[in-house]
């Protein structure tokens, strides 16, 4: 899978840089390194519910820094089938 | 063949000095630059005065084409004598150049400038001339690209006496330091930064005399383009990103849309890099065939600030810009790298960055006042709207 987290102006207020650690960190945690590419990425359009990232097609939106391990763990990580 | 004569400076203020009592002063007549550093007796608010009367009343009259022995004249009339010392005096190096690298070295009472060409340090030949009973020297100039002249105040001959050095910075060690520090890519403003900040080290951060050195550099001409923002009609897209792959020169595109709107017309793919090389600084992207992608409005903040910071004559440091990310790259690109910059600036608004701090207005504001910096360091600058 490809996990694009949005670096666009708007999500990089709202806190990609945090988003973009907890991934690491998470990938490595759950052993999944192998499963998940992690890439960064320009604005993916959806600005206002930043920050927004995508599982392939498929769009996680308003993660942050507190919430991304919930959102890794209950939205992200099902997707890996 | 017209070449960019490149021009920048660094001062060191004498420790415990608000003001310093040198004075560079630039402008630019026609094709001809006028460069003049002036030190004034003594330091603080006494010289400060002294130098900048000096360097206006020289750098106004030389550059409208006055002789040099009326200049004088006016600068005897003008100065305010000290009453303490009773005489009225400043010291100066005036340099004269058009864009062919021909024209004149004028200097009195400075250290001799120095010539720094092919990586080989040496003095100019000078003819000295008594006028109104001052010995004043002069130096026909033909200059070739890559030459770089390097003026000085003597705070920098004085640099670390009796603290690193028992009789101050000596002229062959002065010009041994500049045959092993100064590149072939660097701009006159970090030849001036790189010597200055040599001395401050000698000074240990306590500068005992006002030290400036003036750089002045004949090059090539660089254009860089800068895309940023999307245009405000989106049928427009495709004849904008063919008038900037049009231009000479580097490209640099900011912005997340914009990266889309140019990889897409030039049928490329945007891939955005991981790596945060700062924290406050979204990561740079790629486009096959444009030399920067990067962030928009916050990087462009950046760069604004590292443009204060690039023209505050105290800095020894802001043209060393060797950090990896967006802002810094496109920093070095425009300041160091290019003489010539040309903005295409798209007024599209993104109302998901309505009320945030990255609106558009916001942007077009830091553009213009980039534009402005860019204009101060000397450089020809163009932007348009669309």
């Amino acid at each position: 899978m490809v996990l694009s987290v949005c670096v666009g102006s708007s999500c990089h207020l709202k806190g990609s840089y945090d988003v973009i650690e907890s991934f690491k960190k998470l990938i490595e945690k759950h052993g999944v390194a192998d499963k998940i590419e992690l890439r960064a990425c320009f604005c993916l359009g959806r600005c206002s519910d930043g920050v927004a990232v995508k599982a392939d097609k498929e769009y996680i939106l308003n993660v942050n820094g507190s919430n991304a391990e919930q959102k890794f763990v209950d939205e992200i990580l099902p997707l890996l089938g | 063949m017209s070449y960019f004569i490149d021009r920048g400076y660094t001062s060191l203020n004498h420790v415990g000095e608000e003001l310093c009592g040198d004075r560079v002063e630039c402008s630019v007549n026609g094709d001809v630059l006028t460069a003049v550093l002036c030190d004034g007796m003594g330091s603080g608010v006494k010289a400060n005065i002294l130098a900048t009367l000096s360097s206006k009343i020289l750098c106004t009259m030389l550059s409208n084409g006055i002789p040099i022995n009326d200049c004088i004249e006016t600068l005897i009339a003008s100065l305010p004598v000290c009453k303490v010392r009773g005489v009225a005096y400043a010291t100066f190096s005036v340099c004269l150049i058009d864009n062919d690298g021909k024209g004149r070295l004028i200097e009195f009472d400075n250290p001799a400038a120095i010539l720094i060409r092919n990586g080989e340090v040496s003095d100019l030949p000078r003819t000295k001339s008594v006028i109104c009973g001052k010995n004043v020297y002069t130096t026909e100039l033909a200059l070739l690209p890559g030459d770089a002249i390097v003026v000085t105040s003597d705070g920098v001959e004085h640099a670390g006496i009796g603290m690193m050095m028992n009789f101050g910075w000596e002229r062959p060690q002065i010009k041994d330091y500049l045959r092993r520090v100064v590149k072939p890519n660097m701009s006159a403003r970090a030849i001036s930064a790189a010597l200055a900040g040599e001395c401050n080290e000698l000074y240990m951060n306590e500068p005992g005399d006002d030290t400036t050195v003036l750089g002045i550099k004949v090059r090539e001409h660089q254009t860089t383009s800068v895309f940023v923002g999307p245009p405000i009609h989106k049928e427009d897209d495709a004849q904008y990103v063919k008038d900037f792959m049009a231009l000479p020169g580097k490209k640099a595109v900011c912005g997340g849309t914009s990266s889309q709107i140019v990889a897409r017309n030039l049928g490329k793919e945007v891939t955005t890099s991981c790596e945060f090389h700062d924290k406050n600084i979204p990561p740079i992207g790629y486009i096959d065939g444009i030399d920067l992608t990067t962030e928009g409005v916050i990087t462009v903040r950046r760069v604004l600030e590292l443009s204060e910071d690039y023209l505050n004559p105290q800095d020894c440091n802001a043209a060393v810009l060797n950090k990896r990310d967006g802002a810094t790259l496109l920093a070095r690109m425009l300041f160091e790298d290019s003489t010539d910059v040309n903005f295409f600036v798209g007024q599209s608004q993104n109302h998901a960055h309505d009320g945030l701090p990255i609106e558009t207005r916001m942007k077009l504001k830091l553009i213009d006042r980039l534009a402005d910096n860019l204009k101060k360091m000397g450089k020809h600058v163009t932007v348009r709207y669309n």
